[in-house]
């Protein structure tokens, strides 16, 4: 205690050690202050949307007196909210798309239309929390703590302090603790002051600080077997400045490539694609090209699944359902792709503390890959309600009462 | 009676050469001990193995009669050293500094304490609240000497004590010296400085290339090492 006492003091009187401290202390509340305004502003956009939803739906069903144009025009916003925590590591919300309007044509295209890009995988994200601890922070812990023993060397103190102090540990212990533990509170006072802001849960503040402290220690141990080397200040702080660039960029850069070019995942735009034409061939096909894959999915529309005009909502409805069972294969690779490409990514993870962090703050905050396909899975099941829905009333075709539109399934965004 | 610092057949090799080497003294409890030598003789060496930060190739260094490598920690807590070129903080004064040392090494001290032994060493007042790099080189020296005496330790391990001082201070440093001998610590210092060696010491060792080649006891000339017999010896030594 009192040997922090005395570290701490005389880190006080260290101007180049605190200015870095600080800089840690602003970069913090900058990345903290520009999630909580990201999240805000997605928080905004889906309210701003979702206070139009029921009003425009009703202001499309009231122009329509059939139940296949009022459904054709009718569309349903389905949305993932970020959690309290996204804040601090925005992850694939910055690239995957967490807000769709659906209606009842055929879905994957309508979900992939924003993805087409297939970014799920950005090099360096958005400035967040979790980018500033995973891999800005360790910079700054090498810039305080790469010459703690060097530099006394050069000084011609070394030996002197340590026959002073007894013990190698009483002194380096404590005077590199002292500049660990500021470091981290400033990367941390600010998140825990968002954190509080945006009424993130307790538990998952803790496991994010623990976390953040766990791979700064990680990088200690580093720096403290590299410091050790007899070796000069300059020396020592490019060998570390390589390995942080090693560890916290090219690694996983480098994993990234290599899992892209050893797990393919079709693009986004061949769904987009291979339904569109799925749906355009279908006018010019026989009506048993749709009807017969649709029935044999629904059993139970086949007493009435005889098309006999040469247009009826039914058999449209149908061939836009035969769009998403063409699509399937493809859909499923995609999502399959992309968490054999996310599961391996957690593996490669392992190599670098960096990218381990980050993963770890983006499961926290629900912004992984997995969270965002488990929002896709959530459109997908609300749609399959929306279908439920219509499909009686496209089939049995009672007389058109909009009243029976008041009760459409609702999305819910509860995960 | 053990001696408080002793070296026995003592060895060092540094980068695969002995720079130390079969060097043997004692030291007794209130004794002044000067080690002279050209440069590269092996004195700073000498202290360092004392301290523990350079191992034995052959022999031991013992202080208080136990060997340092059997307990570092309670060989150092034992002993004030004041490195050569020894540098403070330049970003701190001379108070933040010695309190930051002192502490380190378990001591409290008051600042009435610290001005005393500022005032020993005539470290001017109005310099004391300065940071420690607009000193010059001499009253950066006299911060160092200060620092020692505040760790009241029993035993002194002092590099070229003198080293940057005027002649004034020189001599007060000298009959400092002598009162902590009188006080019974014991000290062995390291200098070039002949005529200094011979004024102060209770016994003069003379180091040539890792070896003590020499040894000059007060008590053999009387009381007082002869100056010209020490030198005339350093120098046919040196011209060797
Ligand atoms: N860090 C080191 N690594 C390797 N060899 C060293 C080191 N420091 C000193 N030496 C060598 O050890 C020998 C003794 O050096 P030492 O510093 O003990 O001499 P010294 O008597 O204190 O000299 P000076 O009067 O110049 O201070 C020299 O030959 C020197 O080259
Ligand atoms: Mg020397």
């Amino acid at each position: 205690m009192n040997a922090l006492l005395r570290e701490a003091r005389f880190l006080a009187k260290d101007r180049g050690a605190v200015l870095w401290i600080v800089l840690a202390l602003l970069l913090s509340a900058a990345a903290t202050g520009f999630g909580i305004a990201e999240v805000r502003e997605q928080r905004q956009t889906i309210a701003a949307l979702l206070a139009e939803d029921a009003k425009d739906r009703a202001n499309a069903i009231s122009k329509h007196d059939a139940w296949g144009d009022a459904a054709y025009d009718a569309f349903h916003l389905t949305y993932a909210p970020p959690s309290d925590f996204a804040f601090a590591a925005l992850g694939q919300r910055d690239t995957a798309p967490w807000l769709h309007r659906v209606r009842m044509l055929s879905l994957e295209s309508q979900i992939h239309e924003a993805d087409t890009a297939n970014a799920d995988f950005g090099l360096i994200g958005r400035f967040d929390f979790a980018f500033l601890a995973a891999a800005v922070a360790p910079l700054l812990l090498i810039l305080l703590l790469h010459d703690l023993r060097a530099g006394e060397r050069v000084a011609g103190r070394h030996d002197w302090l340590v026959a002073s102090a007894g013990t190698p540990r009483r002194l380096w212990l404590p005077r590199a603790g002292v500049r660990f533990g500021g470091l981290a509170l400033a990367l941390l006072v600010p998140f825990w002051i968002g954190a509080a802001i945006e009424g993130a849960g307790f538990g998952a503040a803790l496991a994010a600080s623990a976390l953040v402290v766990g791979s700064l220690a990680a990088w200690w141990a580093i720096i403290a077997v590299v410091g050790r080397r007899n070796a000069s200040p300059p020396a020592l702080l490019a060998a570390l400045v390589g390995i942080w660039l090693m560890l916290a960029l090219l690694i996983p850069a480098a994993a990234r490539a290599g899992i892209e070019a050893a797990v393919p995942v079709p693009d986004g735009a061949e769904i987009l694609m291979l339904q569109r034409d799925a749906v355009n061939d279908a006018w010019d096909k026989p009506k048993a090209a749709t009807m017969t894959p649709f029935l044999a999915r629904h059993p139970e529309w086949r007493a009435l699944g005889t098309v006999e005009k040469p247009f009826e909502w039914k058999w449209y409805y149908a061939f836009q359902q035969v769009g998403d069972q063409q699509a399937e294969p493809i859909v499923t690779a995609y999502r399959q792709g992309r968490l054999a490409r996310d599961r391996a990514a957690g593996w490669a993870a392992l190599l670098s503390p960096a990218a381990l962090t980050e993963r770890g703050l983006e499961r926290l905050a629900g912004t992984d890959t997995r969270a965002m396909i488990a929002y896709e899975d959530r459109v997908r099941a609300f749609h399959a309600r929306l279908r439920a829905f219509h499909y009686p009333l496209f089939f049995r075709d009672p007389p058109y009462d909009p009243v029976v539109l008041d009760g459409l399934p609702r999305y819910d965004p509860a995960p | 009676m053990t001696p408080t610092l002793e070296a026995r057949s003592l060895v060092v090799m540094r980068d695969g050469a002995a720079v130390l080497n079969d060097v043997s003294f004692a030291i007794a409890p209130g004794e002044v001990f000067a080690l002279l030598g050209g440069n590269g003789a092996g004195k700073s060496t000498t202290l360092l193995t004392f301290l523990g930060f350079l191992q034995p190739t052959a022999g031991d260094v013992l202080v208080a009669g136990r060997s340092v490598g059997d307990d570092v920690e309670a060989a150092r807590a034992k002993i004030a050293y004041l490195p050569e070129a020894a540098s403070l903080y330049g970003h701190l004064n001379a108070y933040e500094n010695l309190g930051y040392f002192l502490d380190l090494a378990g001591r409290k001290v008051s600042r009435a304490a610290l001005d005393a032994a500022l005032d020993q060493v005539a470290l001017p007042t109005e310099a004391r609240q300065r940071r420690m790099q607009s000193y010059s080189k001499g009253m950066r020296q006299k911060t160092a000497i200060a620092l020692a005496l505040l760790r009241d330790t029993p035993i002194l391990l002092l590099d070229e004590p003198t080293s940057g001082l005027d002649p004034v201070a020189i001599d007060e440093f000298h009959a400092m010296v002598q009162a902590l001998a009188a006080a019974g610590r014991t000290v062995l210092m390291v200098t070039h400085d002949v005529y200094g060696a011979c004024q102060v010491a209770d016994r003069v060792g003379l180091l040539r290339g890792g070896r003590l080649v020499g040894s000059f006891a007060a008590s053999d000339a009387g009381g007082r090492i002869d100056t010209e017999t020490v030198h005339a010896a350093f120098a046919a030594r040196e011209a060797a």
